[in-house]
């Protein structure tokens, strides 16, 4: 999966799943402060994200430090990475 | 003991004839029926009553999104009826000293839809990954009173009667008893239900659904009918405002009835056959809590949901209470049985037909069932002042329900 595809099926689970506008959805973008979720959504962005991507983060610790937008995308990236070296 | 007066200062809902109580009215003046052929339930093998009389969800995405997502269409419908309610008491609860005003809201259940797709997600694999943070909200029982009272802010008392057919009704007597106690000043009461397959299944398997009207689904609930067999289930929402008489009198309210009396009993014989024992009890009990005797009633709100048994019972209990003396109509022929919201959005009917002086009649009552007859029914738009009416509600496990309004002396 290429770069560009994250972020494009990531930008898709905030859109689908927090009704944003996809033009305020920029790397940049803090997810609590300029997004509006909190911690239940953030519950919801995890299960969301198994979906989209069919992997399994829900207990993965990484989880806890994303803040913007670009680190859910690197934090996919890294994910899909590892899944890769392991098989 | 001196007790409060209880007065009902607001209306609102959302029913399967439309989006509020002007819909509503509209719909039940022009004699139309909101069943419809549901395509949706084909794919169900053994469900054999294809039918329901779904309310429409509308606008509600002006509900935020962050209220909203606990929310399934059960608590969207108790929302919007409640902000009816308040608009049309002319009441916000900011505008109350925090903790006088409360909300009583029952259903059956919890969101079913919720559920099933709770229970897709997870079986066959039991794999709990996929579930969301808002599924619990929209699953327990107290969901829509919750997120009633959570986006309104209220803060008084805050329950969820959980009795069937008989949560509406029930919840306004809570409502009632709260506000004589002097506990509340004002409580927004009612009910509220979604439908779903299995809800239609429930009673279709204990042959309580209609399942001979797929072809016809306008003529399939038809309270007291010879041909009635089985009730049409809807969805929708019922909310009033309670408020304590000198409350309501302080603020110059516009005051659409005083409530005279409730009772609410077990019938401690049949989980789910009717028994018109207990109907006398209840509705007797209920007169007398009001202090009124059988000829001061002008008018019955039946709860008749069209099956074969309940009608049976109900006019049965009627008869022998009231003979023949009393009108008596049942909403359902046109809007289908709203089960925990059936009390709720009838009794709001009730006190607009105590307003308009004229009852409804009963749809599709096109013969009399015999076992059903030597009671008033009311087959065509009679005009006529209602002083008292008395409302029905009976639920599975014999619970059974009554409330009586009085039209008030002031502000009416």
């Amino acid at each position: 999966m290429t770069n560009e595809e994250v972020v494009a099926m990531t930008n898709r689970v905030f859109v689908e799943s927090f009704e944003l506008d996809e033009k305020d959805l920029t790397p940049e973008a803090h997810v609590f402060e300029d997004l509006g979720l909190d911690s239940l959504d953030t519950v919801d962005l995890v299960v969301a994200l198994q979906q989209k991507f069919n992997v399994r983060i829900r207990d993965d610790e990484r989880v806890r430090s994303i803040r913007t937008l670009n680190d859910v995308y690197e934090f996919i990236l890294t994910i899909q990475r590892e899944m890769a070296a392991s098989n | 003991m001196k007790l409060n007066r209880a007065v009902i200062t607001g209306i609102g809902c959302v029913s399967p004839l439309g989006r509020d109580v002007p819909a509503l009215i509209d719909g039940l003046t022009a004699g139309r029926s909101a069943a419809r052929y549901m395509a949706a339930f084909e794919q169900y093998t053994g469900l054999r009553s294809l039918i329901a009389a779904p309310a429409e969800l509308v606008d509600e995405k002006l509900i935020p999104r962050k209220d909203r997502r606990s929310m399934s269409r059960m608590s969207i419908f108790s929302v919007q009826a409640a902000e009816q309610a308040l608009a049309d008491a002319c009441l916000a609860p900011a505008d109350m000293v925090p903790g006088d005003i409360g909300c009583v809201i029952g259903s059956t259940i919890g969101s079913m839809n919720t559920m099933a797709e709770t229970f897709d997600a997870m079986l066959p694999e039991y794999d709990l990954n996929q579930m969301t943070s808002m599924q619990f909200f929209q699953v327990i029982s107290h969901t829509a009173v919750m997120n009633v009272a959570q986006y309104l802010g209220i803060t008084g008392a805050v329950l969820a009667p959980s009795a069937a057919c008989a949560s509406g009704l029930q919840a306004v007597g809570i409502a009632y008893d709260l506000v004589r106690l002097g506990r509340q000043k004002a409580v927004l009461c009612g009910g509220t239900e979604e439908l779903h397959p299995t809800v239609t299944g429930s009673f279709d398997v204990l042959y309580a659904a209609s399942t001979g009207y797929n072809d016809n689904p306008a003529k399939a609930s038809r309270p007291f009918d010879r041909d009635r067999d089985g009730l049409v289930c809807g969805d929708g929402s019922g909310i009033l405002l309670v408020e304590e008489y000198e409350h309501a009198k302080a603020r110059n309210a516009r005051i659409y009835a005083e409530i005279a009396g409730f009772e609410t009993c077990g019938s401690g014989e049949h989980i789910s056959q009717s028994s018109r024992g207990a109907m006398i009890q209840c509705m007797g009990r209920a007169l007398q809590q009001a202090g009124l005797q059988t000829d001061d009633i002008d008018y019955i709100n039946a709860h008749a949901t069209s099956t074969v048994h309940g009608d049976k019972e109900e006019a049965a209990a009627i008869r022998d209470i009231f003979a023949d003396t009393v009108p008596v109509s049942s909403m359902k022929g046109n809007i289908g049985h709203t089960l925990g919201a059936s009390g709720a959005i009838e009794l709001i009917i009730s006190l607009v037909m105590m307003k308009q002086s004229a009852i409804f009649p009963t749809l599709n009552l096109e013969h009399i069932d015999p076992e059903c007859g030597a009671i008033d029914h009311v087959v065509e738009t009679r005009e006529q002042p209602i002083r008292n009416f008395l409302k029905n509600a009976f639920a599975f496990g014999g619970i059974n329900t009554t409330l009586i309004c009085s039209r008030s002396g002031d502000g009416v």
